[in-house]
Formats: C-alpha cells, sequence, structure tokens
C-alpha cells in the first residue's frame, strides 16, 4: 500500500524540480542571448542578491503553504517592522543584542499570527490584519522618520563577499539546505506536511494542529528577520515603508515554484527555485527598459497562470 | 423575552457602533452637526460599496481580493472616459469592470479554484495593467470641465448623490439577496456547498454573478472616488480593501460564509468610520488610522472564534445532557 503512493509521490516530485531548474536555464539563455548586460559579473552578483532576500522568505512561505495555511499576507509589513526595531535596539544597545532581540521579537509575532490563524481560520484575512499592524506599529516607532545605524559589524554582514559571494547569498543557501533538511528528515517536517495534506487525520492522530501552525509562522518570521537584519545592515538604515508591495514576490515565487496550493506537497526548495526565477525575470525585464506597470502585469498574469495550470495538473494527477 | 441567536448578534453590533458613536461624540463637536454628518457619510462611500460586493462573495463562501486594484482600475479608466460625459463614462467603466469579473468568476468556477489564491494573483496584475494604462501617472479630467463633477460633491441636507448611491445600493442589494432565487443561492452556496449542490443548485450562476458584482461595484465606487475629485492615482485604494473586509466581519458576516446580511455591512461600516474618522479628527496621524482598523479587526475575528468555540462547547454540554 505504501509502495504505490511513494511512487506516485516520487513521479510528482522530481519533474517539478526539473520544470524550475529547466525554467531558470531558459530565462537564463533567453536573457542572455537578447540582453548582452544580462550576463556580466556585475549583473549577477545583483541577481544573486536580490534572489537570496526574496528566496529567504520565500523558502519561509513555503512551509506555511505546505502546512495547508495557503500564504501570509504581513511578511513585508513584518519586515518593516522587524528592520526598524533592529535599527533602534542596534543604536542602543550594539550589534549582537539588535540581532538576538529581532529574531526573538519575530519568534513573537510568529507564535501570535500562528494562535490567530488557527484560531480563526483563515489564515489570508488574520495576516492581512496583522500587516496593517505591524505596518503602523513600524510607523509608530520610528516616528515615521528614516533611522540610521552606525556599527562596523553591521556594515560587513550586510555588504562582505565571504569566498566571493554575497552574505545574503550564504544565508540563502543555508537557510535552503536547511529547510530541505527539515521536511524530508525531521519529525517536525513530516509534522507539517501530514497537516496541510489531511488536517482532519492529523487531528485525530493525535497532532496539535495549533501548534505546527505556530512553527511555520515562526519559520516564516525567522526568514522575514533576517531579510530585515540583512537590508538593514547593507544600507545602514530603515524606515516604515521599507519592502512596501514585496508581498505578491514571495507569493509569486511560492507559485511559480509549483508547491500545491492545497498543501501537503513539495518542498520549499521550490520555493527557493522560484524566488530565483522570479528575480531573473526582474532582473531581465528591468535591463530590458520595461516599466514598473509592465512587470507587475506580466509578474501578475505569471502567477494567475502558474495557480491555474499547475492546479489543473494536480487534479489530473489525483 | 427570548431572542434568536441573530438578533442578539445583531443588538451586539448596534450597541458597539453606538458606543463607539457616543464615545467620539462626547469629545467632537462635528460628529453631531450637519456638516460633520454629511461628512461621515460621505467618507462611507468608497468602503461601503466596495463591502457590498465583498460581502457577497463572502456569504457565497468565496472572497475577492482583487477589489483594491479593480478600483484603480476603474478609477484610471473613468478619467480617460470622462471625455464621452460622466453618466457614459460611469456606464462603460462599470460595463468593463463587470466584464472583468465575469472572466474572473467563470475561471474560478470552472478550475474550481480557491478564490481567495486566484484573487490574489488577479490583484497583481490589475495593478499593473492599471500602471500601464495610465502610464504610472496620476490621472486628471481637464481643467476646463472640471466644474461639472461640483455636483457630486453637493449637499442635500445631510446626503450628497455618492452617499444616496450607497444607501440606494444596500437595499437593493439587500431585497435582492433576501428576496429573490438568485440571491438565495449565494447564502445556500456559502451555508453548506456540498447540500446545495446536493439539492441541485448549480454553482456556475451564483459564483460567476458574485465575480461580476463585486468587480461592478469597485469599479463603480473607484470611478465615484477618481471622477469626484477630478483625479485618479494608478498606486490608489490599497487600503480599501481590508476596510471593507472589517466593515463585512463588524456587520455579522461569517468568514466561513453562509450567515450575514447586507444591511449588516451598514452597521460595520459605520463603526469603523466612527472610529476612523474619529482618530483622524482628534489629530492622529494617517498611519494611526490604518493601526486602528487592523487592530480592530483582529478584535472582531477573534472574538468571534471565542464566542463560536464558547457556543460548540455549550451545545456539547447541553447535547450530553440530554443523552444522560
Amino acid at each position: 500500500m505504501t509502495t504505490p503512493s511513494m511512487t506516485a509521490d516520487s513521479k510528482m516530485r522530481i519533474p517539478k524540480a526539473v520544470y524550475g531548474l529547466v525554467a531558470i536555464l531558459v530565462v537564463i539563455a533567453v536573457a542572455g542571448f537578447t540582453t548582452p548586460s544580462f550576463a556580466t559579473l556585475d549583473n549577477l552578483f545583483v541577481v544573486v542578491r536580490a534572489a537570496s532576500l526574496t528566496g529567504i522568505v520565500a523558502i519561509g512561505m513555503g512551509y506555511i503553504t505546505i502546512s495547508g495555511n495557503l500564504f501570509a499576507l504581513s511578511a513585508s509589513s513584518l519586515g518593516a517592522l522587524l528592520a526598524v526595531l533592529f535599527a533602534l535596539i542596534t543604536a542602543q544597545f550594539g550589534f549582537a543584542a539588535g540581532i538576538a532581540l529581532t529574531l526573538a521579537l519575530a519568534c513573537v509575532a510568529g507564535v501570535a499570527q500562528g494562535l490567530a490563524i488557527s484560531l480563526i481560520g483563515n489564515p489570508i484575512i488574520t495576516t492581512l490584519a496583522f500587516g496593517t499592524v505591524f505596518r503602523g506599529l513600524a510607523a509608530l516607532f520610528s516616528g515615521n522618520s528614516i533611522l540610521r545605524i552606525d556599527s562596523d559589524a553591521a556594515l560587513w554582514l550586510g555588504t562582505a563577499r565571504p569566498l566571493g559571494m554575497p552574505t545574503q547569498s550564504w544565508a540563502f543557501i543555508l537557510a535552503a539546505l536547511l529547510s530541505w533538511f527539515v521536511i524530508r528528515h525531521l519529525k517536525l517536517g513530516r509534522e507539517i506536511v501530514l497537516c496541510g495534506a489531511n488536517p482532519q487525520a492529523a487531528v485525530a492522530s493525535g497532532l496539535r494542529v495549533g501548534l505546527v501552525t505556530s512553527v511555520v509562522c515562526i519559520a516564516l518570521s525567522v526568514g522575514v528577520a533576517l531579510m530585515a537584519i540583512l537590508t538593514v545592515s547593507q544600507f545602514s538604515q530603515a524606515k516604515a515603508d521599507l519592502f512596501m508591495g514585496y508581498d505578491f514576490d514571495y507569493i509569486a515565487a511560492v507559485l511559480v515554484g509549483g508547491i500545491a496550493l492545497r498543501g501537503g506537497r513539495g518542498s520549499p526548495l521550490q520555493a527557493a527555485f522560484g524566488a530565483i526565477l522570479i528575480a531573473l525575470l526582474q532582473n531581465f525585464m528591468l535591463l530590458n527598459g520595461f516599466s514598473a506597470g509592465l512587470r507587475m502585469t506580466i509578474v501578475g498574469l505569471l502567477v494567475v497562470a502558474s495557480i491555474s495550470l499547475f492546479h489543473v495538473l494536480q487534479a489530473k494527477s489525483r | 423575552m427570548k431572542m434568536t441567536a441573530e438578533t442578539r448578534g445583531n443588538v451586539a453590533r448596534v450597541a458597539l457602533m453606538v458606543v463607539v458613536y457616543l464615545i467620539f461624540a462626547s469629545r467632537i463637536p462635528s460628529y453631531y452637526s450637519t456638516a460633520g454628518v454629511a461628512a461621515l457619510l460621505d467618507s462611507a462611500v468608497l468602503a461601503g460599496i466596495i463591502a457590498i460586493g465583498v460581502g457577497l462573495t463572502m456569504i457565497a463562501g468565496e472572497m475577492d481580493l482583487s477589489v483594491g486594484s479593480m478600483a484603480a482600475f476603474a478609477g484610471i479608466l473613468s478619467v480617460k472616459f470622462y471625455a464621452f460625459g460622466m453618466i457614459p463614462s460611469f456606464l462603460m467603466v462599470i460595463a468593463v469592470c463587470a466584464v472583468i469579473g465575469v472572466v474572473q468568476g467563470y475561471c474560478i468556477y470552472r478550475l474550481n479554484i480557491s478564490s481567495m489564491v486566484f484573487t490574489i494573483g488577479t490583484l497583481i496584475a490589475l495593478r499593473g495593467l492599471t500602471l500601464v494604462i495610465s502610464q504610472e501617472k496620476t490621472a486628471l479630467i481637464p481643467f476646463d470641465i472640471i466644474a461639472q463633477t461640483d455636483i457630486l460633491s453637493k449637499k442635500f441636507f445631510v446626503f450628497s448623490i455618492p452617499s444616496v448611491v450607497l444607501l440606494v445600493l444596500v437595499l437593493a442589494v439587500n431585497f435582492f439577496s433576501r428576496r429573490t432565487l438568485w440571491g438565495r443561492e449565494v447564502f445556500a452556496i456559502g451555508g453548506g456547498r456540498s447540500e446545495a449542490r446536493a439539492a441541485g443548485v448549480s454553482m456556475k450562476r451564483p459564483i460567476i454573478m458574485i465575480f461580476a458584482f463585486s468587480a461592478a461595484l469597485a469599479g463603480l465606487a473607484g470611478a465615484l472616488m477618481s471622477i469626484k475629485t477630478g483625479s485618479a492615482s494608478p498606486l490608489g485604494f490599497e487600503a480599501v480593501l481590508l476596510e471593507a473586509v472589517t466593515a463585512c466581519l463588524i456587520g455579522g458576516i461569517a468568514l466561513s460564509g453562509g450567515r450575514g446580511s447586507i444591511l449588516g455591512i451598514l452597521i460595520g461600516l459605520f463603526t469603523i468610520r466612527f472610529l476612523v474618522s474619529g482618530i483622524a479628527a482628534l489629530g492622529a496621524p494617517f498611519w494611526m488610522q490604518s493601526l486602528a482598523t487592523g487592530a480592530l479587526l483582529i478584535f472582531v475575528i477573534i472574538a468571534e472564534a471565542v464566542i463560536r468555540y464558547i457556543m460548540r462547547r455549550r451545545r456539547f454540554v447541553l447535547a450530553a445532557k440530554a443523552a444522560a
């Protein structure tokens, strides 16, 4: 009984990762041939850095989707709040305290959202409300002005390139490997998948769905905190309207990566691939002088198309 | 005197609204002057008209998240169409938005996909399209004919044309949803989708209809606001979704679908308006208003979830007693 479902599972899994890689290669090939400035080393760093930050958050968002909670619309606002708090704490108590406290506060925000989602049962509306509150709090704490930090350690974290690769990308790769390990090899990861695949069965078998929801929200919040810390460190400043509108990129990364929206299938790695794809596409469009509106339209249509396509494919495979 | 649970809920909602009103009315004199009430009514028009459409989708157990982008799209379109005259411009915008809504509804019905997810996609795409057709600039009605738009700001006692449109729409859609077959189908597929299906209700008509409604109403609201002010920004109306959803939830429309009424939305709407306008009148910065709306929404949905939990527990106890 387990064998057929295993093969069905691996049949689903292998092509999808390959699709992602093929899509990335196609975009690189098309972009490389049509846009001379695309295939330069400088531009590569730009793409890698952009993909890294989006990717770290997209991995967290992937957890949320796999656990059957669709999306969180509060990621960008939470990023702004954490960025402001990080800047304030760093200015007051130093860099190490800033990182520690920001991560701790991210966990608190994750638990609050996770509990609210499992109580209310509608992740999108819940996180929409939380997002507004986070954004408001960011404005409140920053006094709606630009906060500057002055820390050499932070500057190193934001701009250094150990072994030739930006710190952001190291963080991205580590997060991707960790997420893969958790979802494939830890009991926690399997619990997350079960909660998404069949919530009733998860409750019946004694899983604490509320706890699992909180854990995935913490995963997203920690990803957001990493993004906020790295961004503030890179530019040495934070303000309340940071990351405005980035939520769509994270969602697009998850959707383009092909994580099943019903939950219970896929891996956060797919979201990481999706993030790279979106970053490549954005960069390609930017270099070709597409306007912001056109870029947004294309990403939006891509999202609609990939939702519909994967939905139809999954319906057929059942 | 025994009240039904629904009546009790409605009494509580009206009481909440009155309490919020009284708190601010005691500190802000404009809350009971003619001009002040007219301003409150006018400020409710945008979120109110959109909330009717969002409320319908919520009653059907779906959710249209794309209304903010739709309103911005309609705003730009209405200003571009203004050369044909005010009424034709409204009609054309509503028609275009309704067609988009029909397509959206058909896709959701046909693919049998979660509408919240699908409308997030259209939310992004429509915002992008709005930026493209506006060339990322604020669209303006030509200065020499802008005087025509004054009629929308004119006050008749406490009413203006937009606020009368809002009230008439609420009454009409309320009647439609309660008294007609098409309206009852919306409630039926929200309350118990598999039961409704077993009873022979087709999903196609209600789903396409509600998305056409919410798109057309979002279009009307966006066009009204943009023509009234004589300008439309492609980046506008981003926060309106939150306010519309909050109005629906405070007004007693269940997140799970099937329960609530369009009239209730008015109660929710005015509760928010009293709160937000009050905070603004007391001199708080603009982000304080969205903070208050968000906090109110969290409070309402958590309170509702807790009440539902307690009720279920109590029903279990009663059932256990009856069995024993």
